[in-house]
């Protein structure tokens, strides 16, 4: 277990104190050190569960689109069994990618570098000129394209790691993980839309992810949503909160029901009477008995924002955000869009245009991140700033966990930085961990009683 | 041969001649920052859409824009640019505050359809803009717009931005394009 990363400026970061839980303080250097963003690309995207795209994106036979675990490049391709194969976008011969499309329909990906031929599952076909040139002497079994160590799917989420001592992709969600994309389908199967928003931002991929547990930020960020009466300042950003924390660092954090609000809104669609509330258009998601008990007791009560860890952002708009990381200081955000398959056409229609008016970089929510995240980031460089500690510390202490018999457990509270401070702890333990079974050997379980 | 291609030169030169002005007035307006004045200038039902693109192989290139009617960059009507330009006034419009320096380059014009009210015309451009200290975007692409003729003033009732790029990459869109 490494006790710290010697950083490129040649101090070290101890990896055990760069973060204290009992202070919530943590150590600005992680954002901004390039030795730092090495070991997480390894220890982190190289052995976790990543999401690659959904069934739906690739129905057919030979459809190919193309994702990235960290910063490698991977195609996920439907062969012609029907399997959906996670391979690495780098030829075996001199590294050229053999892919150079986002997407589309294939029936081999050929290497334009000197033609090497591979079929829908990576295996080497075909090679130019193979018996005048190697005589014999390559085995075309041995130089296939590298194939994700494990590929599975969660209701037609595909998810790839790289690592072959990875636990089962259920194991790795936990009940939390599950729950996050579970909220996805609470109007039935879903397909995703053509079409994914990317841009760029110059920030710490770990500055996005940890906005997304922060209901701080909206009412300032955000304060034009409200100002220009896009969405109510209630419903924008409500006081009543609930965190949930899973195992390896999944979370899912933001407005949450009471049971009494529960109770009220429940009470209200039956009577048809009482004032509307803020909670109705996402409680109204949930009023099937199948979908609650899906989610669960404590799940169905919460709307907030599911994080699948290290960077799967989940919404409530029926989007969901991959947070890619491209160097220290820079990060490409993805906005996969969805609708519920049985969706009706005018519902449709309403959706699509809450996909392209919130969220994107023209969003009239996301435009007004990006320059914060960048700045953060910016202001963890200098000698000086990247010394002073921040401070994530609000709500430490005051909250408890409650469970449900069921298993399920939460934190109700008022907007609080829990979500961030799990976050960085079990990212403690990740770049801690030597390997899958050091991890699973040593890290923290979700919190109970006081947090 | 299309509409245009029949007028006179006299003709068509006033036409392009006119729908320049209107484009050369428009870039004027956004890079002073007279927004509410260029609000002035849309249709009612004016339709502003920037489709995504993808890089596609080549015979895939079907694929290459998103469709209208899915997801988009921009997909906008008089209500919601209203609401971007109304945004810029109410504060905390971060993206903009403090505001961008933008510089829209406008080439390439050339018509290519007109009928009794409405003149088709495309233009290249660049969008320029500086931001703070020392953010620089540059956006080069194509439009197509639409200009009508209501009550003997053009309007701008359709514009479709086609960017040349794939991954958008400035940290956001907030200029007018
Ligand atoms: S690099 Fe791919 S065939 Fe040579
Ligand atoms: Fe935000």
């Amino acid at each position: 277990m490494p006790a710290a990363i010697i950083t490129s400026d040649r101090t070290s970061v101890d990896l055990d104190a760069c973060y204290n839980p009992s202070t919530g303080v943590l150590d600005r250097r992680i954002f901004t050190d390039r030795l730092v963003y090495e070991e997480e690309l390894k220890r982190i995207f190289g052995r976790g569960w990543n999401f690659i795209c959904h069934d739906s994106q690739i129905p057919d036979p030979g459809n190919f689109f193309v994702s990235f675990i960290g910063e490698d490049e991977v195609i996920a391709v439907r062969d012609r069994t029907d399997k959906v194969n996670i391979l690495l976008n780098s030829c075996p011969h001199r590294g050229n990618t053999v892919c150079r499309a986002e997407l589309g329909t294939t029936k081999s990906f050929m290497c334009s570098y000197h033609g090497w031929n591979f079929d829908l599952d990576g295996s080497l076909v075909a090679v130019p000129n193979e018996e005048a040139f190697y005589k014999g002497g390559l085995d075309k079994k041995d130089w296939g394209l590298e194939s994700a160590a494990k590929v599975e799917s969660y209701k037609g989420f595909y998810f790839a790691t790289l690592d072959p001592d990875a636990p089962s992709l259920l194991d790795y969600l936990g009940w939390v993980g599950k729950l996050g994309i579970d909220m996805m389908l609470v109007d039935g199967p879903i397909r995703f839309l053509d079409g994914v928003h990317k841009n760029r931002l110059k920030c710490n991929w770990k500055f996005a992810v940890d906005n997304l547990y922060d209901w701080y930020h909206v009412k300032v960020s955000h304060g034009t949503a409200f100002k220009v009466g896009l969405v109510t300042e209630e419903a924008m950003a409500p006081n009543d909160q609930m965190v949930i924390l899973g195992e390896y660092g999944h979370g899912i954090g933001g407005p949450g029901l009471t049971v009494e609000r529960q109770a009220e809104f429940d009470q209200r669609q039956t009577t048809g009477e009482g004032e509307s509330q803020w909670y109705d258009l996402q409680a109204g998601h949930r009023t099937d008995p199948a979908t609650r008990e899906m989610l669960g007791p404590i799940g169905h009560r919460s709307f907030g924002h599911p994080n699948i860890f290290p960077n799967l952002w989940v919404t409530h708009t029926r989007q969901m955000c991959l947070r890619i990381p491209r160097g220290p200081f820079e990060t490409e955000i993805w906005w996969f869009n969805y609708l519920p398959v049985n969706l009706p056409a005018a519902q449709s229609k309403q959706s699509i245009f809450t996909h392209n008016h919130v969220f994107g970089p023209a969003g009239f929510l996301e435009q007004d991140d990006g320059e914060n995240w960048s700045h953060s980031t910016r202001g963890a460089r200098g000698t000086q700033s990247k010394n002073r500690p921040l401070n994530i510390s609000m709500g430490l202490g005051q909250d408890a966990v409650s469970t449900d018999p069921s298993g399920q457990s939460g934190i109700e509270t008022v907007v609080n930085e829990h979500g961030q401070r799990w976050t960085y702890q079990c990212w403690k333990e990740w770049m801690q961990a030597d390997s899958w079974q050091d991890l699973m050997n040593n890290h923290s379980t979700p919190p109970q009683g006081s947090v | 041969m299309g509409t245009y291609q029949k007028l006179s030169v006299q003709e068509r030169l006033q036409l392009t001649f006119e729908a320049q002005e209107f484009l050369y007035r428009e870039a004027e307006l956004l890079d002073a920052r007279r927004l509410d004045d260029w609000l002035g200038l849309l249709a009612e039902d004016i339709h502003y859409w920037m489709p995504i693109r993808r890089t596609t192989q080549a015979k895939d290139v079907h694929l290459e824009f998103t469709k209208l009617g899915g997801m988009a960059f921009f997909d906008d009507d008089l209500t919601t640019l209203t609401l971007r330009v109304k945004r810029l006034s109410v504060g905390r419009a971060w993206a903009e505050d403090p505001p961008s320096r933008t510089r829209h380059l406008i080439s390439n014009v050339r018509i290519s359809d007109v009928d009794d009210d409405e003149i088709t015309v495309m233009c290249n451009f660049q969008l320029y803009r500086t931001r703070l200290n020392s953010e620089e975007d540059s956006w080069i692409g194509r439009r197509e717009d639409v200009l009508r003729r209501v009550d003997g003033e053009l309007k701008l009732a359709k514009r479709h931005i086609y960017l040349e790029q794939t991954v958008i990459l400035s940290q956001n869109l907030s200029s007018i394009f």
